[in-house]
């Protein structure tokens, strides 16, 4: 891996670590659900752990909370091993996929709750409780009950209660998955502002490759109990790790094919006949073994059947299958017959060329040799 | 091709055949008669209770002849007034009262932690388990069950025994107050935990494990957050266990060897043993009238628990 | 009108079976025999119903009686259990509403029998052809006529555990005031048969009876102070034989089936005294004409000598025949009274009285009881 260049610095120091993670797994029965993973997370980054149902990822959280104790490896926070530490003994604020609000309480008294419960001065729970109720927004709000607010009110309560006794950590078990479409962003925008105002350390669960990309400092993609890649949101777009990464993330084209030539960071394969010129991205590649080229959705371009598409070092012809309109932008499924009839997708965000195909029409793609990812398969 | 009709079973056709049926006879214009027709076995049975009270009313007036054994043909109040005034009742009334609160509280005390592991359990065997030892007691009567204990405690009995093993001599362990209590407490067990069961399910998971990362141990997670939330559970189950308590029979009779009597023993006695069912009749209402109250009080102080069902909760 | 109706139909009926009397008698045939005698005899019922109390007292009903009723007649006789405090009210129904009774006949204690001859619920039975060689004993005391025929007599002895009584048989009520006995004793849970000669204990005397009863509530507080037991007729034979009580004021039948499963139990009548008292058998009114005539029928039957000697063995109570043998056990036994000298000895008690004040008697002593 590697590929893009790394920004951040090797090691951090030490006691700039939040949370290490060391080789921990978490075997249910003959269910592995974590397979010894490792990361350590720099104070006051938001780090999201991205995966699909069943990749570990709220296992893993859920580790982190002391809500189950893993089966092998140690948890630090702090530098402090944490096994032994029952949920309640952890400095860490928790935000529920159902939110887990009292429903028995007002929302002051849902965020007063921690306070509580941690022996906090009483004299100072209704000013600190008003305080982060105007943190997020719902100053005014407290004497309500929660079944008086909507879902965004209950959100913001939900996290004003994981954070007003200033947690070591703040955990986010995939709390926005119910909400719609438009109230989701909104909210992610809305964590990430309160993260970077508290300057809390954050573990943020979800399926959501957009979510993850937008609120976070780093991403850790997990598949099948294991940690698949750990970057920047940036990185582990424009370099995935490996093809499952890349599928993951975006909307990815996979060309196979086998490995006919490897020279340096560029390697070519052979597809269907065809060489096509790729980025070597992924050390296991070796001559003559099957591959998976990867072009992202947005990196290929169309254009007329006889057009020109200058300066791209790859250039197939295709027939439009079918065009969907999402309003920013136009998907085209393209059947490119030259590469044993593969159906690939392509974005065109060009207001000017919107809608210039149509179903049938015959039609040239082009991508350049850098944004094809080569993965061993 | 064949017909499609073909295609649907039997039943389907007889179920057509049924509803067109319906609609001749009951018109879809009576639709919204419906639901008032499908109430009218609840109204008559109520409307026979509320009969048979009115009749329980009338006899309560009137007094007992002992030179021909009919009932007074003119009203009177005299039945109430030995009612309330004779300390025989005010002695069973109190009993009965303390005894049922008693039992009710030990009652919850010991369903509450049986019906929470029944549901919480993440094994499916510990649940059968729990559920089938509940519902066994049911298919035994609770006569069964009580003469089960004068056999188990007797002073030949199997506690006894085991107590004589270890140089005890035999105790009374019968024919007691407590005895009473006991038997009743184990009679409203099965009955505490089915109605404190669904109160608990409905408690999220999520809602304990939210208390925990927030700072609670389990005492102040349950102090604080299960048991306010079981309060509906709590409430029905109460009233439920309150009130058979209080008008329980055969338990007093059996392990209260014939001196720890009960409201509805003093009644079955008017009744059945001195033919007075003029004084039987006004017993029976002056229950009616207390577990009336006692529900009323409990509905104001706690609500009506699971037992308000469409009322949102405030 | 209808009573005329009923009256006159009675004549008619009195006729018949004094006649029938006669006719059997004549042929030197039991009464039973008589039916075979006559052709017209009323139709048969498959089977009538006679209510009885359950245990060992249905168990010598249905060998001294039921059976030899049913094989001489034909008719199956079918016991019903429902306890005597139950039927009452269903039978005082029955006949309030003009329904057939639920019943033929009811095994009922005198007291609570003559309540439903007060009401008028009971046919007369002084045409059964059996009583003129009964003795005094079964007439009933202060009712016109015999709504209801008393069959045997019994007495609520002390019945007593000769091991928790080692200076020998206890001579007084006031023996059950012994501290040893704290919760080993068992009364009647109405207190019945404990009444009478707690008022003697208690200092009282029987003349008083019912106008001044405090010595006897005098002397049942202080046993109450004892702890007892109150039960009904099974309760005593269990309670016994489970070693819960060591004595109590029962009738002497409970104590002798305890006796008889091997429990060593013996009986007095102490110096006070012991309630004597009867039993007898009754028709309700409402019954179809033939049903009625063969629920007399097996009244009648009760009161043979064969039918008493066998049915009170099992009970151990004297019967109201004379020349009755006494159970081997029972001989000059205090429960089984048969001379004059042995009844001097027993309290009776007008069933009259004792009707009319049964309920205060019983209130006040559930009130000390219960307190």
């Amino acid at each position: 891996m590697g590929v893009v260049d790394a920004v951040q610095p090797a090691v951090e120091p030490r006691d700039r670590i939040a949370v290490s993670v060391k080789d921990v797994s978490m075997v249910f029965g003959n269910v592995h659900a974590v397979r010894s993973a490792s990361f350590d997370l720099p104070k006051g980054r938001f780090l999201t752990i991205l995966g699909p149902s069943g990749s570990g990822k709220t296992t893993l959280l859920r580790m982190i909370a002391g809500f189950d104790r893993p089966t092998g490896g140690e948890i630090f926070i702090n530098g402090q091993p944490v096994s032994a530490v029952p949920p309640h003994g952890r400095a860490i604020g928790m935000v529920f996929q159902k939110l887990a609000l009292f429903p028995h309480m007002t929302a002051a008294e849902n965020v007063a709750f921690p306070l509580k419960m941690r022996r906090h001065d009483a004299r100072g729970i209704p000013e600190k409780v008003e305080r982060y109720l105007d943190l997020v927004r719902l100053g005014g709000y407290g004497s309500r009950r929660i079944n008086e607010l909507s879902g965004g009110q209950q959100q913001r309560v939900a996290i004003a209660r994981a954070l007003v006794f200033e947690p070591d950590l703040l955990l986010l078990d995939e709390p926005l998955a119910a909400l719609d479409r438009k109230l989701r962003e909104e909210m992610q925008l809305e964590f990430r502002r309160i993260q970077k105002e508290l300057g809390v350390t954050t573990i943020n669960v979800t399926h959501d490759q957009r979510e993850a990309l937008v609120v976070s400092d780093e991403i850790i993609v997990m598949n099948g109990g294991s940690i698949q890649q750990k970057a920047r949101p940036v990185d582990a777009y424009r370099a995935p790790s490996n093809a499952f990464v890349a599928n993951f993330i975006g909307v990815t084209n996979f060309v196979e094919g086998r490995v006919v030539e490897l020279a340096g960071s560029r390697a070519t394969i052979e597809a269907n006949g065809l060489h096509l010129a790729g980025l070597a991205a992924d050390a296991t590649l070796a001559g003559g073994k099957p591959c998976a080229g990867a072009v992202r959705a947005e990196q290929i371009r169309v254009a007329p059947k006889d057009g020109h598409l200058d300066g791209l070092e790859t250039v197939v012809d295709g027939l439009v299958v079918d065009c969907i309109f999402e309003g920013e932008r136009v998907v085209y499924e393209i059947r490119v017959p030259r590469l044993g009839g593969v159906l690939m997708r392509v974005f065109d965000h060009d207001p000017e060329s919107h809608l210039q195909f149509g179903p049938g029409d015959a039609v040239r793609l082009g991508w350049n040799a850098r944004d094809m990812h080569v993965f061993a398969k | 091709m064949r017909t499609p009709r073909a295609a649907y079973p039997v039943t389907w056709r007889v179920m057509d055949m049924l509803e067109r049926l319906a609609a001749a006879v009951w018109p879809s214009s009576f639709q919204r008669g419906l639901p008032y027709l499908m109430l009218l076995p609840a109204i008559v049975l109520v409307g026979l209770l509320v009969l048979g009270l009115v009749q329980i009313g009338d006899t309560s007036l009137r007094v007992l002849d002992t030179s021909t054994f009919l009932m007074s043909e003119d009203y009177t109040l005299a039945n109430y007034q030995r009612v309330l005034t004779e300390n025989f009742f005010a002695t069973v009334a109190g009993r009965s009262l303390m005894g049922s609160l008693i039992v009710t509280a030990i009652t919850l005390l010991f369903a509450f932690p049986y019906a929470y592991l029944m549901v919480r359990t993440p094994s499916s065997a510990l649940r059968k388990f729990l559920l089938v030892a509940l519902f066994l007691p049911f298919f035994i009567g609770q006569v069964v069950r009580a003469y089960g204990w004068l056999i188990i405690l007797g002073n030949q009995g199997m506690v006894n025994e085991a107590l004589g093993l270890v140089g005890v001599p035999p105790m009374r362990l019968l024919y007691n107050y407590p005895a009473v209590l006991f038997g009743l407490v184990q009679y409203m067990l099965p009955f505490a935990v089915l109605m404190l069961a669904p109160a608990l399910t409905a408690i999220p998971n999520e809602l304990e494990a939210a208390a925990a990362s927030l700072g609670a141990g389990w005492v102040r997670t349950f102090r604080y957050v299960v048991l306010p939330l079981s309060r509906p559970g709590l409430v029905g189950a109460g009233l439920v266990v309150v009130t058979l308590s209080l008008t329980d029979f055969a338990i007093p009779a059996i392990l209260g060897g014939g001196t720890q009597d009960f409201i509805a023993n003093a009644i079955y006695d008017q009744f059945f043993r001195t033919s007075d069912q003029g004084l039987g009749a006004t017993l029976s209402l002056m229950l009616v009238a207390v577990g009336s109250i006692l529900v009323g009080v409990v509905f104001m102080l706690f609500g009506a628990g699971t037992l308000a069902m469409g009322e949102t909760r405030k | 009108m209808s009573h005329d109706k009923l009256s006159s139909m009675q004549i008619r009926r009195r006729t018949l079976l004094a006649s029938m009397a006669a006719a059997g008698a004549s042929a030197g045939l039991s009464t039973l025999g008589v039916s075979r005698a006559f052709a017209q005899e009323p139709e048969k019922p498959a089977e009538i119903i006679v209510r009885a109390w359950g245990g060992s007292w249905v168990d010598a009903l249905k060998a001294g009686v039921s059976d030899s009723f049913t094989k001489a007649t034909g008719i199956a006789v079918r016991h019903d259990l429902t306890e005597d405090n139950e039927i009452q009210p269903k039978v005082w129904a029955a006949v309030a509403q003009k329904r057939v009774p639920p019943i033929h006949v009811n095994w009922d204690t005198t007291t609570n029998a003559t309540k439903s001859a007060l009401r008028g619920v009971t046919e007369d039975l002084s045409d059964l052809p059996n009583l003129k060689d009964t003795t005094e004993l079964a007439k009933p005391v202060g009712l016109d006529g015999y709504p209801i025929v008393n069959t045997y007599g019994y007495v609520y002895v002390l019945a007593y555990r000769p091991s928790a009584f080692p200076n020998g048989a206890p001579k007084s009520w006031k023996d059950l005031l012994d501290p040893k006995l704290k919760g080993r004793i068992a009364l009647y849970n109405d207190g019945i048969g404990f009444h009478f000669p707690a008022q003697v204990a208690g200092g009282g005397k029987l003349e008083d009876i019912p106008g001044n009863m405090q010595p006897a509530w005098d002397f049942i507080s202080k046993i109450k102070e004892q702890q007892p037991l109150l039960g009904e007729d099974p309760d005593f034979t269990t309670w016994f034989q489970k070693g819960e009580i060591d004595a109590a004021c029962t009738i002497s039948t409970n104590a002798r089936e305890a006796k008889k499963n091997g429990i060593e139990l013996a009986w007095v009548v102490p110096e006070e005294g012991a309630k004597f008292d009867t039993d007898g058998l009754w028709i309700p009114k409402g019954l179809p004409e033939n049903e009625l005539y063969w629920a007399k029928q097996y009244i009648n039957h009760a009161l043979t000598r064969e039918a008493q000697q066998v049915w009170l063995d099992g009970l151990g109570l004297p019967g109201v025949v004379p020349g009755l043998t006494p159970p081997a056990d029972l001989v000059d036994d205090p429960s089984y009274p048969v001379t004059e000298e042995a009844f001097e000895h027993l309290i009776r008690i007008s069933s009259k009285v004792q009707v009319e004040n049964e309920s205060q008697w019983f209130a006040k002593f559930k009130e000390i009881m219960q307190g």
